[in-house]
């Protein structure tokens, strides 16, 4: 029972962490339709930042988790805006360009920082104890600002006018232009936000999990699968699937063992995808 | 208000328009009738910006739209009701207008879907539906009202009663009466004319991509009948 509550909390912080990462990853390809490989490198990114704003600007811990998210999301923005933009009807050179700046920002990270994880703790540290159970003040930190954030994107996506606009071109681009949407503002706007939030995912995961050049790695191949289970370009789909898979992960390493959650969770997605090929919540079809 | 002169559209290796002229007034209603594949939809995408031209021009109130992007065109004040309504088919009847109406402030946002709400009951009753779930009738009233959402001067509607129902075809009609009573200058398309005939003030004949007759909508009714339009 104690283990089971323990590892429904990691599962729901997994989840959360997850949800983050997603989100930007679906929006992305939601409204530019590119496949954003480097999702990763902005996670990495955003971690090695907050790293760097913590221990050589000596700045306090909250202060560069924000300053890494800006990095991040103006980064992305200029990303979008000089080089996504000219090419962005053309799958292969943006799957090109995205994975090429992926190498880039993960060898810039590997040539500057070195090769070696970095000293990079939570500045929280202690366990909250109810009971038997005992959870550690980082975790429930982090659970919580990711939590946050998520409604914060919900909120921007479904209440706002920009998220409304975003939510139109996803659905239609050529017809929101012709409503007088703007294109050329708004994919650079949305590119940031979800660069921003891989690096803000980045800056408050990295101490607790591990922060190496490589750990973009495991994160792409992470967003892309809960993107694919929750069905393509769907936000509700890729929340649900994001704690889906974290709760999968908490639970098999538990009771079956570290090897056999990537197996546990790969069937899963395999059973789920055999029943429904769209994803969970993939697209309805437009009706004529 | 629209002046298009000697205008030439290729899609491809296909010419689409061949030297087509039209100009619209302020105040009119005019319709482009002809058979599928004459040039109708062809003449509102190259208007709208969602074609290119190769020769000839498209005038919008003495601006001349050669190079001008889609949404800033449509920012001009061109609002557009494409063929097929093409209604943002997992966004709420709300969202849909409103996003036809981005960035003029809660304000004129209320205004806009209040006075549309007065005018389209529908748009009321179904606020929070997404539209995609919506019959073709009322999902082509929710893509008037997006066009319709920041009141441009100029309104351009592709096959407004393409595969509706009767009861909606007298529905439509009503709703664009209601829009040439607040002053909207309208260019329509309808392979389905005698509806739009009863709307239009003026009309084009299309054929292979040109212009064949123009006139006012009694020469227009009795070119179309010959041709066998009605």
């Amino acid at each position: 029972m104690t283990s089971f509550v323990t590892a429904t909390l990691i599962g729901v912080s997994l989840g959360a962490q997850y949800a983050l990462l997603a989100l930007g990853f679906t929006l992305i390809f939601g409204i530019l339709g590119v496949v954003n490989f480097a999702h990763g490198g902005f996670y990495v990114l955003g971690g090695y930042a907050a790293y760097w704003f913590v221990s050589a600007a000596g700045l306090p811990y909250p202060l560069a988790v924000v300053l890494a998210t800006l990095v991040t999301g103006i980064l992305g923005y200029l990303f979008e805006l000089l080089l996504i933009e000219r090419l962005v009807d053309d799958h292969l050179a943006t799957l090109m360009l995205t994975l090429g700046l992926y190498l880039m920002l993960s060898t810039g990270i590997l040539i500057t920082f070195g090769p070696e994880s970095p000293l990079f703790e939570f500045p929280l540290n202690g366990t909250l104890r109810a009971g038997p159970f005992y959870f550690p003040i980082a975790n429930l930190v982090v659970l919580a600002v990711c939590l946050l954030a998520i409604l914060g994107v919900y909120a921007l996506i479904f209440r706002t006018d920009l998220g409304r606009a975003l939510r139109a071109l996803a659905d239609d681009r050529q017809v929101a232009a012709a409503q007088g949407l703007r294109p050329r503002l708004l994919f650079p706007l949305a590119f940031a936000l979800a660069c921003g939030l891989a690096g803000m995912t980045g800056a408050l995961v990295t101490p607790i999990l591990s922060l190496a050049p490589h750990v973009g790695d495991p994160v792409l191949a992470t967003s892309f699968l809960i993107v694919i289970l929750g069905g393509l370009g769907s936000i509700g789909g890729a929340t649900v699937a994001a704690f889906l898979v974290g709760l999968v992960e908490a639970y098999s390493s538990v009771y079956l063992g570290g090897s056999k959650g990537a197996l546990a969770l790969f069937v899963l997605v395999l059973i789920i995808l055999v029943v429904r090929p769209s994803g969970l919540f993939g697209r309805i079809a437009r009706e004529a | 208000m629209l002046i298009v002169e000697g205008l030439d559209v290729r899609y491809g290796g296909i010419t689409a328009l061949r030297g087509v002229s039209v100009r619209v007034d302020e105040g009119e209603t005019v319709l482009l009738v002809g058979a599928n594949g004459a040039g109708k939809s062809s003449l509102i995408n190259a208007v709208i910006g969602t074609v290119p031209s190769v020769a000839g021009f498209v005038r919008f109130q003495g601006r001349d739209l050669g190079g001008m992007t889609v949404d800033r065109r449509a920012r001009a004040g061109i609002g557009y009701s494409p063929e097929g309504r093409r209604v943002f088919a997992s966004m709420s009847v709300l969202d849909n207008v409103l996003a036809g109406a981005f960035g003029v402030g809660r304000q004129r946002q209320r205004e806009a879907w209040d006075w549309l709400c007065s005018v389209f009951p529908i748009l009321a009753e179904r606020q929070a539906q997404p539209a995609g779930q919506l019959s073709g009738g009322q999902q082509q009233i929710v893509a008037f009202a997006r066009a319709m959402a920041s009141f441009p001067p100029l309104l351009l509607l592709d096959e407004p009663f393409l595969g509706l129902a009767p009861v909606w075809i007298k529905n439509i009609s009503d709703a664009i009466r209601a829009l040439q009573a607040r002053g909207t200058t309208i260019l329509m398309t309808e392979q389905m004319a005698r509806p739009a005939l009863k709307l239009a003030t003026r009309g084009y004949v299309m054929r292979g991509g040109e212009v064949r007759r123009e006139g006012p909508v009694g020469v227009i009714r009795d070119v179309a009948l010959a041709e066998e339009y009605l």
